[in-house]
């Protein structure tokens, strides 16, 4: 990596890598609303076919919530001023501005103007901290400690701050020592191998052992371009037929083999 | 004394018996058969073959596990051998002289060297843990929270010391598996705690399912990433010649010896003592050896001491999962996982309410032992074969295998979905070089940290110096606390990073 500070071709390209990295921390830090976005709408568009019962919150609601606890959670709280009473009445979706997404908002305005001389160790520590700091949030409605006896949420919190520290920490090391760039990563082999995964999940109630397997099977050999089909298709009707003897009838679990609405 | 071997009695009593017999034999091959696939180390196997354990009785289903174990180890061995692929970090050091003294031909005498040195390393630790069983358990009556709480927190430094790479970033991990812990229904008020009001969350992330998402599915998307097509330097040669010669044998004796002592050791502490254990074993070896150069060219005391040494440590780590209910690393701690679904509470009342169960245990380790060396031996031949099974077949497989396997534990299509999660998550980890083990201890350990904490300080009425009034749990954290400054310790550091480095090439 050329990252000679002096020349100017390298100086742009690592403020364009800066840029693109703190989009990227910017991204992470709305992360939360976003999935709620999309869930929302998920629900919607499920309610809409008549899939699933409405989720009870339409997508502009979603939207509307985020968007006013993000840009009044500062006022709220000054309102609010100090005191643990008034920290009970705001609502989720301010506190989730409050404890996840501004500090993240911090770091990466913090990350528009450093050099990241170990990319790896940076971003893993960013990461861990948003971990941290979500766990923060989902923690927040939970009992403190009361005299000297821990409440619920007690601990969750002790190791969520203690985790956003060492997240720093590791962040901060990646800051000042040099090391290894971002790892490459690749699209075929996570996007199949989940795919295959949750082919599996959503079909095995439904279809059961045969279907779900063989399918899982083939979707999962989707996530390298080496596969060889015919022989793919004859180990996996192999497998299957395996599968199908070995857990319900050698293991005795009660795993249903063929589609439910041929059963019936 | 007497007590002693009327407890050795009866275990082989309850071990001997045609169905923990055959339970100890399909445990041990189907262990070995899994444990042999490259990439797929100890505790991924353990986790993958848990489920084929639950419609088992309780003695069967432990003894069966057992067998698993060593299979998965014995197995992990092999394929280091065979084709210097490591399937996990115990078997990295077996690797060096293992493969070369495949490569010049002698596949066969390594083999049975880790086999006979894994053997007798067995014998001993079994002894052991029947002789410090007992005593180890009245000291366990000794310890109260205070005492519990620090001994946990020792085997996590330990746990932190052993992983390789930044001190900072395993810490980190160990914190996020305990925060991973937390998640589902508080012991003490029952609410439920970071679940987002998930009914399936409402019992905590299974411990399988991590498991097998972090370690499992995993591997499997990060070998993907280097192309189904292996890089696979597999021996050619025909395996001839099974035995050692006499020669070989009078060479690695003392090596076996001085790795099983090494290893029962270690193995005791708590905090991943297996990995460490070959280690030092074969460090031990190079130092004290006449002629150094010799190691990493195929010298047989290279691959007996670690095998016995990891061996030694692997069965003295049931120490302090049966008297203190800790586990000290992550494959005992599926052994917990695996205990508590049969509804067995590990710890020192196991001992005394189930004594069949101990010692049926430990006398099915010892068995399972021997049934390695006599079938695996003879099969050797068939695990070869199955290593020429290509990748792209074998991958898609496992994938099928493992989903069935979480499916099945809680029948929840959820668990699944959970399982895949946490295997991207696992993806993200080894992208950014943290390592995986440190966070399923730190899970493990999770719960069972918290309740001793917040018991700990209930009794001393909010006095958090209780862990340093204490005299047992003040030498304990001392003992952490030092290992901790020599973890950081520059000098001990770059030692470290030598042993690792060593393997890596």
């Amino acid at each position: 990596m050329a990252d000679t500070a002096g020349h100017s071709p390298g100086s742009t390209a690592s403020t364009i890598r800066n840029s693109s990295a703190a989009i990227a921390v910017l991204v992470l830090a709305l992360a939360p609303q976003l999935v709620d976005l999309v869930w929302s709408i998920g629900g919607l568009l499920g309610s809409l076919a008549g899939l699933v019962k409405s989720s009870g919150r339409n997508p502009a609601q979603v939207l509307a919530g985020h968007g006013s606890a993000l840009l009044f959670a500062v006022p709220s709280l000054a309102f609010g001023s100090f005191g643990a009473t008034t920290k009970s009445a705001l609502s989720s979706e301010t506190l989730l501005a409050l404890i996840y997404t501004y500090p993240l908002l911090a770091v990466a305005a913090f990350t528009l103007f450093v050099k990241l001389r170990a990319p790896q160790d940076y971003f893993g520590g960013v990461i861990l901290m948003a971990i941290a700091l979500f766990a923060l949030w989902a923690s927040s409605d939970l009992q403190g400690t009361r005299g000297f006896s821990f409440g619920a949420g007690t601990t969750p919190r002790m190791f969520g701050v203690l985790l956003l520290a060492l997240g720093a920490g590791v962040a901060v090391v990646g800051l000042v020592t040099d090391g290894p760039k971002l790892a490459t990563y690749a699209w075929r082999g996570p996007l199949f191998e989940s795919l295959s995964i949750l082919s599996f999940a959503l079909t095995i109630r439904p279809l059961g052992l045969v279907i779900s397997a063989f399918a899982s099977f083939i979707i999962s050999a989707l996530g390298t371009p080496e596969t060889r089909w015919t022989e793919t298709i004859i180990v996996g009707i192999c497998l299957t037929i395996g599968c199908s003897l070995l857990f319900p009838y050698a293991l005795g679990l009660p795993l249903q083999l063929f589609p439910r609405f041929l059963l019936q | 004394m007497a007590d002693l071997f009327s407890g050795l009695a009866l275990g082989f009593g309850v071990a001997l018996t045609p169905i923990n017999l055959m339970l100890c034999l399909i445990g041990a091959l189907v262990g070995t058969l899994v444990g042999v696939l490259p990439g797929i180390g100890t505790i991924a196997t353990v986790a993958m073959l848990l489920p084929i354990t639950f419609g088992l009785p309780p003695i069967g289903a432990l003894i069966m596990l057992a067998g698993i174990y060593y299979g998965a180890q014995y197995g992990g061995s092999t394929t280091s051998i065979l084709v210097n692929i490591p399937g996990e970090a115990t078997s990295v050091v077996t690797t060096l002289d293992g493969f070369q003294m495949a490569k010049q031909g002698r596949a066969g005498p390594a083999l049975a060297i880790a086999a006979i040195g894994s053997f007798f390393a067995g014998c001993v630790a079994t002894v052991l843990i029947a002789v410090l069983g007992a005593p180890l358990t009245k000291l366990a009556l000794a310890f109260g929270p205070a005492e519990y709480f620090s001994l946990m927190v020792l085997g996590l430094i330990f746990a932190v010391v052993l992983a390789k790479g930044s001190v900072l970033k395993a810490v980190a991990m160990i914190v996020f598996g305990l925060l991973l812990s937390m998640v589902g229904s508080d012991i003490e008020t029952g609410v439920s705690r970071m679940a987002f009001n998930l009914p399936e969350l409402a019992d905590g992330l299974g411990f399988a399912t991590v498991a097998m998402g972090v370690f499992g599915f995993a591997e499997i998307i990060r070998n993907l990433d280097a192309g189904a097509q292996m890089d696979r330097e597999l021996v050619q040669q025909k395996i001839t010649g099974l035995m050692p010669t006499r020669k070989d044998l009078m060479v690695s004796a003392p090596a076996i010896i001085r790795g099983t002592v090494l290893g029962s050791i270690l193995g005791i502490l708590p905090g991943g003592g297996a990995v460490i254990a070959s280690f030092a074993a074969y460090t031990f070896e190079k130092k004290i050896s006449r002629d150094p150069s010799r190691f990493g060219r195929g010298a047989i005391e290279g691959v007996a001491a670690p095998e016995s040494a990891n061996n030694a440590a692997a069965q003295t780590s049931f120490i302090p999962l049966l008297t203190l209910g800790i586990p000290p690393n992550a494959v005992m701690a599926l052994m917990v996982g695996a205990m508590t679904i049969h509804g067995i509470v590990p710890g020192p009342q196991v001992m005394q309410k189930q004594p069949e169960l101990v010692w049926g245990m430990i006398a099915s380790m010892w068995i399972g032992n021997l049934m390695l060396i006599i079938i695996n031996l003879p099969l050797v031949g068939i695990w070869v074969r199955l290593l020429r099974v290509p990748y792209r077949l074998m991958f898609p497989s496992i994938m099928v295998f493992c989903a069935i396997g979480i499916y099945s534990i809680n029948n929840a299509p959820v668990d699944v979905i959970l399982a895949g999660a946490f295997g991207l998550l696992g993806y993200w980890l080894i992208k950014h070089d943290f390592e995986p083990a440190p966070l399923l201890l730190g899970m493990v350990l999770g719960p069972l940290m918290e309740e001793n904490l917040r018991r700990a300080l209930l009794i001393s009425r909010g006095d958090w110096t209780v862990f340093l009034t204490r005299p047992l749990s003040a030498v304990l954290m001392a003992l952490a606390a030092s290992l901790l400054v020599l973890a950081v310790l520059p000098s001990l550091r770059k030692k470290r990073d030598e042993v690792f480095a060593e393997t890596e090439d």
